[in-house]
């Protein structure tokens, strides 16, 4: 039979051959030379075999001011479509930095805005690989436009689809407005982010930095907080949207997946009664009882290095997705300060963006003291933590393991925060204030007449300690549910969360909150 | 004083007797141990190696006798089974971290189990959030 297409079929393969290559292949081995895989073989290596399906390989550009008409290249230095990640739709996108360095151009930005309105029609996860020397100079104020294109759709899609960003290269400029507005960021370990780069911070302020160290990986996982993970690898880098994706759902309307059990419900771990020192001051893991507590291996710790002094992160119970949240003793013994508060506050409302319960452990002697804090605004920062859980609507536990003090108490997911169930462990102290500045606000004038004023304030100490120090009193009047020895946490968990599993809570109508910033 | 010189011979005679017949047990065997001792043939440093090689051979054999045949599973060695479980039970670690199809209860993307309350419920929390809504 003669193929009267042949002709046509022709073209178009070997206009798609010509896609496949993206910036060509001296371009190609450029990027491995650089220790860098292509577009195409990041997502080859993130979606399911053969998942793929792109859109838009064929599109290019129409400038041809400074020489751009030579430079058309199929796609235009972007790889976009739907894929699948273990089974899941996905919609995904790759800046192909062979292509003029990624740079990001008209037709970058319809083919992303193309992907994300497809995405949230379909309610699906968005996941952008970013690999960008900025935006195309060339084609003026239309790329800067092109910006804002994409900005508008991250902010619409923001809380209705998971939106996931990996910066696997250089992210310059208005470029790194559209991973701030998603969900996660990612960060492989050579990668780096920043507004204005070395060479205009050098022009401006005389300042010298390498790109590293202005907006690298550990920057901003352990100083900036502007990413969630780092990885050692690219390869490590798409592997970590899949663990990521694991914990959340396809949209705001489903749940996570659910997997089958395989850590008993009813395990009681008998070291978490003797977890807590019996020196009150002295410092504990709380990472250590979140992984005796939820099931085994089920952890990922985001933001580790960021504000180390409060720990989020998702893990499963009896199989199922929930969010950790936790003070750490064993960094500034737990005190609330302006970076945790800021990351606790994004984390209770991602949480509750995706109906991913969440589980507070509460061990926090107060938010930290000092001029730093208060100049930089500690109130609205602690604020955002009480705003984010009150307005919250998923299901809400909390357990004090330990210090439960002041306001830090009352933010930290107590029962007015419309928390369902407080638990506190024998071991919990909860009080207004620390046992010695309380006894000198209260007993300032019996401790001054006493004859021996030491031993008066020391008895009196005892007495507060007696009285507050414990969980009973918090029980007595209905702020605690219920004192459970720490090796039950996990099976109380489980029921808790199989209660609540159901729960639903409606906001007033609003258009929306004023979020304190 | 009679009685008290008496009671002194008594005891050097008794007391002399039982040292007199351990001196003589102790004689004999003596005598006994010189008669069994097994003659000392002088031996050079290099024959003396030599025996003891020997006798560490014959120790050996009886060492290596006792170690047991490796078990194998359909031809495969026990170290390989060992890397073949490790590599199984990592593979299923990462399939359930990434909530793998084969790890998960239902498939994502569907609400077939999510109850009305629910389904009803998040739909009037998602109300709130549009404009225009009446």
């Amino acid at each position: 039979m003669t193929d009267t297409t042949g002709n046509h079929l022709g073209k178009l393969r070997e206009m798609r051959s010509r896609a496949v290559l993206g910036g060509g292949q001296k371009r190609i081995e450029q990027q491995h030379a650089r220790g860098k895989f292509t577009a195409r073989e990041r997502l080859a290596l993130l979606l399911d075999e053969g998942s793929f399906q792109e859109f838009g390989a064929l599109a290019t550009h129409g400038f041809s001011d400074f020489g751009l008409d030579k430079q058309r290249f199929p796609g235009d230095g972007i790889v976009s479509g739907f894929g699948k990640i273990n089974g899941r739709r996905v919609a995904v996108f790759a800046q192909d930095f062979t292509v003029l360095g990624g740079s990001f151009s008209e037709v970058q930005s319809h083919k992303i805005c193309r992907i994300q309105d497809l995405a949230l029609a379909s309610g699906i996860p968005l996941i952008g690989l970013n690999d960008s020397g900025g935006a195309r100079i060339q084609e003026g104020v239309r790329s800067l436009a092109a910006y804002g294109e994409v900005f508008v759709r991250n902010v619409m899609a923001s809380g209705v689809i998971p939106q996931i960003s990996l910066i696997l290269g250089p992210c310059a400029g208005g470029a790194v407005y559209s991973p701030a507005l998603t969900d996660f960021v990612i960060m492989a370990s050579d990668s780096f982010m920043f507004l204005t780069g070395p060479d205009v911070i050098k022009a401006t302020t005389g300042e010298e930095v390498s790109a590293q160290t202005l907006g690298g990986a550990h920057v901003h996982t352990a100083r900036s907080g502007v990413a969630h993970l780092a990885t050692d690898t690219e390869a490590a880098a798409l592997e970590m949207v899949k663990r990521l994706l694991a914990y959340l759902p396809q949209n705001n309307n489903e749940d996570p997946p659910q997997i089958t059990a395989y850590d008993p419900t009813d395990r009681m771990d008998e070291a978490l009664n003797a977890l807590i020192p019996l020196a009150e001051d002295e410092p504990y893991d709380m990472r250590d009882a979140i992984a005796r507590i939820f099931d085994r291996d089920s952890f990922l710790e985001i933001q580790a290095d960021f504000a180390a002094n409060a720990v989020i992160g998702f893990a499963r119970l009896d199989g199922f997705s929930v969010g950790i949240v936790a003070n750490q003793p064993a960094f500034m013994s737990g005190a609330l300060n302006i970076d945790a508060s800021d990351k606790i506050a994004r984390f209770i409302r991602t949480c509750d963006a995706y109906n991913v319960p969440l589980v507070t452990f509460v061990d926090c002697p107060g938010f930290l003291p000092g001029t730093d804090q208060e100049y930089g605004g500690v109130i609205r920062h602690g604020a955002k933590i009480i705003y984010a859980y009150c307005e919250s609507t998923v299901p809400k536990i909390s357990i004090v393991t330990r210090k439960a003090m002041g306001g830090a108490y009352v933010a930290m997911c107590s029962k007015q925060m419309r928390t369902d169930l407080a638990f506190a462990w024998p071991t919990a102290q909860i009080a207004v204030m620390g046992a010695e500045p309380a006894v000198g606000v209260l007993y300032r004038d019996d401790v001054q007449r006493a004859a021996d004023p030491a031993a008066k304030k020391r008895e009196l100490i005892a007495y507060y300690r007696d009285q507050f120090y414990n969980p009973y009193r918090a029980a007595d009047v209905g702020q605690i549910d219920e004192v459970i020895e720490p090796r039950e946490t996990r099976p109380r968990l489980v029921r808790a969360l199989e209660v609540l599993r159901t729960k639903v809570q409606q906001n007033p109508p609003k258009k929306h909150g004023l979020f304190p910033s | 004083m009679d009685n008290l010189g008496w009671g002194l011979q008594m005891t050097v005679l008794g007391m002399g007797l039982v040292f007199a017949l351990l001196a003589l047990l102790w004689g004999l065997l003596h005598l006994v141990l010189r008669l069994e001792r097994a003659p000392v043939v002088p031996m050079s440093g290099q024959a003396s190696t030599d025996a003891a090689e020997r006798i560490a051979a014959v120790a050996d054999d009886a060492i290596g006798a006792q170690v047991p045949v490796t078990p194998t599973v359909h031809g495969m060695d026990a170290d390989l089974v060992a890397a073949i479980a490790v590599a199984a039970l990592t593979h299923r670690a990462v399939r359930r971290r990434e909530a793998a199809p084969v790890m998960r209860t239902y498939w994502p993307g569907s609400l077939l189990y999510a109850s009305r309350w629910v389904t009803s419920g998040r739909a009037r929390q998602n109300r709130t959030w549009q404009r225009g809504d009446k």
